[in-house]
């Protein structure tokens, strides 16, 4: 039931990946304005040269869901009673986290006598970048470690332009970090932008693969891996000089960001946006918000981005982007409430936009 | 449990619960995964505790069977990891409990 002030409020858990979010949101129910109430987080992070499997990550969210979701409600200051709905992310993203995290809600859902609501983890970022940015109507990238994107709205549907044919940008960035064994803390794709800022001396050449609307991301991933294992060896650079790993994330960085920058102008000039979000945790990278801040501004336009603290997998934007269906009358039975590792940003159907 | 030609490995867990209420939300939270391989099969029920039936339905009974015992200790496993977060939810965020701490800060 709505707070004294009206308010509609939604509990949100992600867990699609290596975070665990718990978040709790506010809509005015008149400027239908979204406030956060809490954001809690905590991520689970592998050692240097690993990734995270999905049972480790699985276990990590079950060990800290309990601990996460009481501070998220104690930092909100609302009760119980007051919460309309629990939200939690019905995928896409790993089967055993987002399991976990959905049996934890669907506990919660039961105790507390709440209705709960399945969150695509896309669509979810797309609409907390629209609420914090306030860009109405955005040609998204949305790009993370697990999904690739350029995506515009058209008739009650999120439509992909242009997506990866294979790994995700954040995955490719994720995994050449594994191969430089540089820290997963707090994240490899943030410790690659670090090392970069003191690359540069030599711009390394890197396949450019954009197919039509789309990129792809392995083969330029299998090159730098190649040429890492060269510097490791002691081989020099195209120049004769050597080159250093500071110059490989550079590289790497340039020539992932310039695809994606590519798509996504283009998408633009299909459906004659000039405003584009950015949103995933590569949404963070500064120097792709840069390099996206000069083709928009080029177009008249202007580059919409958040902070990590709603770029990154949050709960958040499963609560906020539950609310907003919970607020058209949708609701998940309690016997639909799976998880799906595959769900298409383009299957839901988004009511609450004109 | 019957026994099953093809499926000759079995369980039963039975999990006691403080009241039927707490019991049902197990069996409610954790029967929506479906079992991921063909190879296991699981039903859940809740029933009463024998000897104190005026209680209601206050255990919850879970019966595996399997086509190997590997296949039956890996859903068992798994089961058990789900079932523990359950109950921690339930000790820890049932309303009472968050009220009663609320009121004490």
């Amino acid at each position: 039931m709505p707070d004294a002030k009206g308010r509609r409020i939604a509990l949100g858990c992600e867990g699609s990946a290596n975070k665990l979010g718990i978040g709790i949101i506010a809509h005015d129910p008149i400027t239908g304005e979204a406030l956060v109430l809490s954001n809690v987080r905590d991520t689970f992070v592998s050692p240097p040269g690993t990734g995270f499997l999905p049972k480790d990550t699985a276990r990590h969210h079950r060990a800290y869901f309990v601990r996460v979701a009481k501070k998220a409600l104690a930092l909100s200051g609302v009760s119980i009673s007051e919460i309309d709905c629990i939200c939690y992310t019905k995928g896409p993203g790993m089967g055993g986290p987002l399991t976990s995290v959905a049996v934890g809600a669907r506990t919660l859902a039961l105790l507390w006598g709440k209705e709960l609501v399945g969150v695509n983890h896309c669509v979810g970022h797309i609409e907390m970048g629209r609420a914090i940015t306030g860009a109405s109507n955005p040609v998204v990238l949305y790009v993370s470690g697990g999904n690739t994107q350029v995506i515009a709205y058209a008739e009650q549907r999120y439509r992909i332009f242009g997506e990866t044919l294979d790994i995700a940008v954040g995955n490719c960035l994720d995994r050449f970090a594994r191969t430089l064994e540089i820290s997963n803390d707090p994240a490899p794709g943030y410790n690659i932008e670090q090392l970069a800022k003191q690359g540069g001396r030599v711009l390394l050449d890197l396949p450019y693969a954009v197919k039509g609307m789309d990129c792809s991301f392995s083969g330029i991933l299998g090159r730098a891996d190649d040429l890492a294992a060269q510097m490791k060896a002691g081989e020099p650079g195209p120049d004769g000089e050597p080159f250093t790993p500071a110059d490989l994330c550079f590289s790497l960085q340039e020539t992932v960001f310039a695809m994606l920058v590519e798509i996504t102008e283009r998408a633009m000039a299909h459906v004659g946006s000039n405003q584009v979000l950015i949103v995933g945790g590569v949404g963070c990278n500064e120097r792709l918000q840069e390099m996206m801040g000069a083709m928009a501004a080029e177009r008249g336009g202007s580059v919409y981005a958040t902070d990590e603290r709603f770029c990154i997998d949050n709960g958040i934007m499963i609560a906020h982007a539950g609310l907003l269906a919970y607020e058209t009358g949708f609701r998940t039975p309690l016997d639909e409430s799976t998880c799906t590792q595959r769900f298409r940003t383009d299957e839901v159907f988004v009511k609450w936009r004109d | 449990m019957a026994t099953d030609d093809n499926f000759p490995c079995s369980l039963t867990l039975r999990v006691p619960f403080p009241d039927a209420r707490l019991a049902s939300v197990a069996l409610q939270a954790l029967r929506v995964d479906k079992e991921l391989s063909g190879l296991v099969k699981r039903e859940l029920s809740t029933v009463a505790s024998p000897g104190s039936e005026h209680a209601g339905e206050t255990v919850l009974q879970v019966d595996y069977k399997a086509t190997t015992n590997r296949m039956l200790r890996v859903a068992v496993n798994s089961f058990m990891d789900s079932l523990a977060l359950v109950l921690e939810v339930q000790e820890e965020m049932d309303v009472d409990v968050i009220e009663s701490e609320k009121a004490s800060i």
